[in-house]
């Protein structure tokens, strides 16, 4: 291929400033996701009530369905949505669509994985907790959060590293993220290099996975270090 | 919210044939998958001098990289060397008219091919090494040791790993239709061309998955505990 290597080293300083927003959209669904996932396990694990059925559902469709098309779903569907309230939200980013489906998607994957540790915790450890006289939320934050957490974070790695692989995925509604960069590169040199373009995207996101990856051993690490003492 | 209920049945068979495709590109992507990871599996667990340090490097590469990347540069990369392949052994080859299928497939396999590879290395590893000395011992080839003794108890370990992918790889391969491939998402798609009630089609494309999955992770959980409760292992949970 010629001057395929050129348009190598001509496009990816330009893709490399865009990795701020391929990791904007992978720490912000990050975050929202734990914090919704705890709250959907702790009504999983809870008394089967309404509540419990409705979160089942949610969980059991954003786990059986793909996630391209519930990116689909919540851009072209939530507008409706909010059509129906009044607010016509079709000027929202790409990316505020993009948050919400993969918050949704995230925290039913993420609450399975606290739910599995949750249940593989020794219930005599909470016990345990109770019997020194801690209070529920002390319990919580001092020994149901760490021991749950130990359990949950080989399988809740992989997990994150899903969610950064699938961030790819966002360029099909538009959203300009390294993938989505490197597809307006593909689109504006059309007919040739489009193979040298995606091994630049490639590179950029095989560095990120590996810090992702050494980031999530280094926690393992030091959490290990914090029971043993 | 004012849906076009009358549409969205009327879509529902449209959207149904394109389960075949779906159903058949997970099919062949799965075998793909499983043959590639025996094979690296088995470069992996033999210690192959060269190609042990090519399988690592192609499976972390393969690891590291999202799903969509790997379906474009096969889009892209697979017509080049057919262009490259027809020109020097002189067949024929017609660029008007690809197979986007067999791109997907490829790039499918390739992907989680490597995550077999982990699953085949890792199951075998959990077998005790008395179990081959007790084959050889037994005056059993060590082909025939892999294939009586270690392989079945492997593939019991394996069992729960193995439905897992099968599943992700059902709702990974809805990214097909990105690269040309017609199945049921990009059929969904299409057949909203009429009236442009897109949200119509997509939903009753979920809904089709979402049944389809329920069903088939009922299916292998069952499968999984009918195996584990003969061969008198603990329950487990897929």
């Amino acid at each position: 291929m010629w001057r395929g290597h050129e348009l190598f080293l001509e496009v990816l300083p330009t893709l490399i400033t865009f990795i701020p927003v391929t990791l904007f959209y992978f720490l912000v669904p990050t975050v929202i996701s734990w914090a919704l996932g705890a709250w959907i396990c702790r009504v999983r694990i809870g008394k089967k009530n309404l509540l419990y059925y409705v979160v089942s559902l949610f969980v059991s469709f954003f786990r059986g369905t793909p996630g391209l098309l519930q990116l689909y779903l919540v851009f072209f569907g939530l507008p409706k949505i909010a059509e129906l309230f009044g607010y016509n939200i079709n000027t929202w980013s790409a990316g505020i669509f993009y948050i919400i489906a993969t918050c949704f998607n995230f925290s039913s994957f993420v609450s399975e994985a606290f739910r599995g540790a949750y249940l593989a915790m020794n219930k005599g450890q909470m016990e345990a907790g109770y019997a020194i006289g801690f209070s529920k939320l002390q319990n919580f934050i001092y020994v149901i959060a760490p021991c749950t957490l130990k359990v949950a974070l080989p399988n809740l790695k992989n997990l994150e590293i899903d969610l950064l692989k699938g961030t790819a995925t966002a360029y099909v509604i538009g959203l300009v993220d390294v993938m989505g960069r490197a597809d307006k590169f593909i689109a504006l040199h059309r007919g040739y290099g489009q193979l040298w373009i995606l091994m630049a995207a490639g590179l950029l996101y095989f560095i990120i996975n590996v810090a992702v990856e050494f980031s999530f051993r280094g926690f393992e690490g030091a959490l290990s270090k914090a029971e043993r003492g | 919210m004012n849906l076009n209920w009358k549409f969205m049945i009327s879509d529902i068979p449209t959207v149904l044939s394109g389960l075949w495709v779906t159903l058949g590109l997970t099919a062949v992507s799965y075998l793909g998958a499983i043959l590639i990871g025996i094979l690296f599996g088995l470069i992996l667990l033999k210690k192959v001098p060269v190609l042990y340090q090519i399988v690592l490097v192609v499976n972390t590469v393969l690891k590291g990289l999202p799903l969509i990347l790997q379906l474009l540069f096969c889009y892209y990369a697979i017509p080049q060397i057919c262009k490259t392949l027809a020109a020097t052994f002189a067949f024929e080859y017609d660029p008007r008219n690809q197979n986007y299928f067999l791109f997907a497939a490829i790039a499918l396999s390739a992907n989680f091919g490597a995550y077999m590879t982990d699953l085949v290395v890792s199951s075998y590893k959990a077998i005790d090494k008395g179990q081959t000395e007790a084959a050889l011992a037994a005056g059993m080839s060590k082909l025939q040791g892999i294939l009586y003794v270690v392989g079945p108890q492997a593939l019991v370990i394996a069992l729960p790993g193995l439905s897992n992918y099968f599943m992700w790889l059902l709702k990974a391969t809805c990214l097909a239709s990105v690269v040309n491939v017609f199945e049921m998402t990009s059929i969904a798609r299409a057949s909203t061309a009429v009236n442009y009630a897109i949200l119509e089609g997509y939903l009753v494309a979920a809904g089709v998955y979402w049944i389809v999955c329920v069903v088939v992770e009922r299916l292998l959980i069952g499968t999984n505990e009918l195996i584990q409760n003969r061969t008198g292992k603990e329950k487990s949970y897929a």
